[in-house]
């Protein structure tokens, strides 16, 4: 078990490593998924399974597929013509691939967070009770009650509260991108996907946001990609790395991060390449 | 050697700077020039009958209030068709047709549209709604200004909503929002600024057209709000005044020509204010 010295070819055979999640405690799963696009395949043969209530961290070096890995489970890539996805997701279920599903209906039950914050246009209220009044008719008090909620879960509550009716836009990086987290467990998903939620903030933020995100965890299936290990250690039940768009290690975060079975992982996590 | 070549490096460089200068100043020449002979022609016939009172018979005083009126009410009948048409085919382009091929050819015909003669848009209104109704009316006149103004507002519209960061309309359709909905509650109202400039632009533009009016709403020499009959216009009443051989109608032609270019000022100066805005969010 020597860490990998020579620089990873291309053409050589991918070791992988999966310690399974017993099939009542799996929320969503991937099943041979690959991904395209246009022409260039990007993942490949992916099998993921997402604990349920519990937070996944995807790791690996830029441009591995993590992220793309992420864009599929809530099937915003459909937005782009030219990329597509084959093989299965699977949510309690349902193949969320399939052409007969709702995407609308899928994402309202999916809620994702973006690297950068992206607050609409709008109050901070009606940002939070935008997606809330797509899919539910509830009056003032409720949706005041629905939107305090959303604000105290996502740990902004206290330092908005009295500039409500402001925009969104005037807050700073850090309360934004807890806004959108607002935002989306407002419309109450099952599960939340974030990508790199963090990579633009500061360090403050970061530790209030990962805060927030154990504490999500109870209520909330989450998935998490980011670049940042440490991060991973601190949030996450399970963990999977991903190199060259291939699943190459997964299993509970302890045991990825400190006994990796496979070369790669272990050189990644140690810090060697990526 | 080396002080020879960066002597005539030095020498190039005030060629070249100096030729600068003067295309400058001849250009600018030019536009003080208007603007001084407007103001000084214009500025004189510029008192309180112009905007209360209609336009004279040749020989009479009178006002410029019933063009005045016609322009006001013509260019914002074109703006609210122009800005339906416009807003809603930019938007199909930005957000729904992309890159398809049908987009790519709605792109190139509304990138000509942009730089069509505005005597051949008044030409075609004249054949599809004057010729067939046996009438000049105002309507006809909007229709041919807001033919101006859409292929403006359509461009500006695409160009503004595409300049919006992807991952704010991934936001909204995250949230379960269909795509229509993502448009119209968040894309649009981030665009807002933009597309408010496109429109004054656009208004700027079209309140001075005189060609397409000439062949549709012609001019009428009394206030009228019926977009069925013929209507007056500034421009339209430049056109004909300007060359009379009575002074008081060329002073009151150049009394027009003025307020055209304030109005076509002020408004591109509010437009530029809106810009700045929208760089500040």
């Amino acid at each position: 078990m020597n860490a990998v010295t020579s620089p990873p070819d291309v053409a050589e055979t991918y070791e992988s490593f999966v310690t399974p999640i017993a099939a009542d405690q799996v929320k969503m799963e991937t099943k041979n998924l690959d991904f395209y696009y246009g022409k260039a395949k990007t993942l490949h043969g992916v099998n993921l399974q997402v604990l349920n209530k519990g937070v996944t961290a995807m790791i690996g070096p830029s441009g591995c597929g993590k992220s793309t890995l992420l864009r599929v489970l809530n099937r915003i890539y459909a937005l782009y013509p030219g990329q597509r996805a084959e093989g299965t997701v699977m949510l309690d279920g349902q193949n969320i691939l399939d052409k007969k599903i709702d995407v609308a209906t899928l994402r309202s039950r999916i809620g994702m967070v973006f690297q950068k914050p992206t607050p609409f246009p709008m109050s901070i209220y009606d940002n939070v009770a935008f997606g809330v009044k797509l899919y539910e008719n509830l009056n003032k008090a409720d949706m005041a009650v629905r939107v305090e909620e959303s604000l105290r879960g996502a740990a902004l509550w206290d330092e908005v509260k009295d500039k409500l009716n402001q925009s969104g836009l005037g807050l700073s990086g850090g309360q934004q991108q807890r806004l959108c987290v607002a935002r989306g467990i407002a419309v109450k998903p099952e599960i939340l996907l974030l990508d790199e939620p963090a990579s633009a903030l500061d360090p403050r933020s970061t530790a209030m946001l990962e805060q927030t995100i154990v504490s999500l965890k109870k209520d909330y299936t989450i998935v998490i990609v980011t670049h940042n290990m440490g991060q991973a250690t601190r949030v996450s039940d399970n963990t999977a790395f991903m190199y060259l768009g291939r699943l190459i290690e997964f299993g509970p975060t302890q045991q990825v991060f400190l006994e990796p079975r496979v070369d790669r992982t272990k050189a990644y996590v140690s810090g060697k390449f990526g | 050697m080396a002080t020879l070549k960066h002597s005539r490096r030095m020498a190039a460089n005030a060629v070249f700077t100096t030729v600068c200068w003067i295309a400058t100043g001849v250009a600018l020449t030019a536009l003080v020039a208007i603007l001084w002979s407007l103001v000084v022609k214009g500025g004189g016939g510029l008192d309180l009958d112009v905007f209360t009172k209609v336009q004279p018979a040749a020989g009479l005083k009178g006002g410029l209030l019933n063009a005045i009126i016609g322009s006001v009410f013509m260019c914002s009948v074109a703006m609210v068709m122009a800005l339906i048409f416009g807003v809603l085919a930019g938007t199909w382009l930005a957000e729904f047709g992309r890159d398809s091929r049908f987009a790519e050819v709605v792109r190139f015909l509304n990138d000509i549209l942009l730089s069509a003669p505005s005597v051949l848009v008044g030409l075609f209104v004249w054949i599809v709604l004057v010729h067939p109704f046996h009438g000049f009316s105002a309507l006809a006149g909007s229709v041919a200004l807001a033919l101006i103004a859409v292929p403006i507002i359509t461009r500006t519209t695409e160009d503004v909503m595409k300049l919006q960061p992807p991952a704010l309309r991934e936001a909204g359709l995250a949230l379960g929002a269909p795509h229509w909905r993502t448009v119209a509650s968040i894309i649009w109202k981030s665009s807002r600024s933009g597309i408010l400039t496109a429109a004054l632009l656009a208004f700027a533009r079209i309140s001075g057209e005189t060609a397409p009016l000439l062949f549709t709403s012609l001019g009428n020499t009394s206030i009228s709000l019926d977009v069925t009959k013929p209507m007056a216009s500034l421009p339209g009443v430049i056109y004909s005044f300007a060359l009379s051989s009575d002074d008081d109608l060329v002073r009151l032609a150049w009394a027009g020509s003025l307020l055209v270019a304030i109005t076509v000022l002020g408004i591109n100066i509010a437009a530029r204010f809106a810009t700045r805005e929208q760089k500040r969010s």
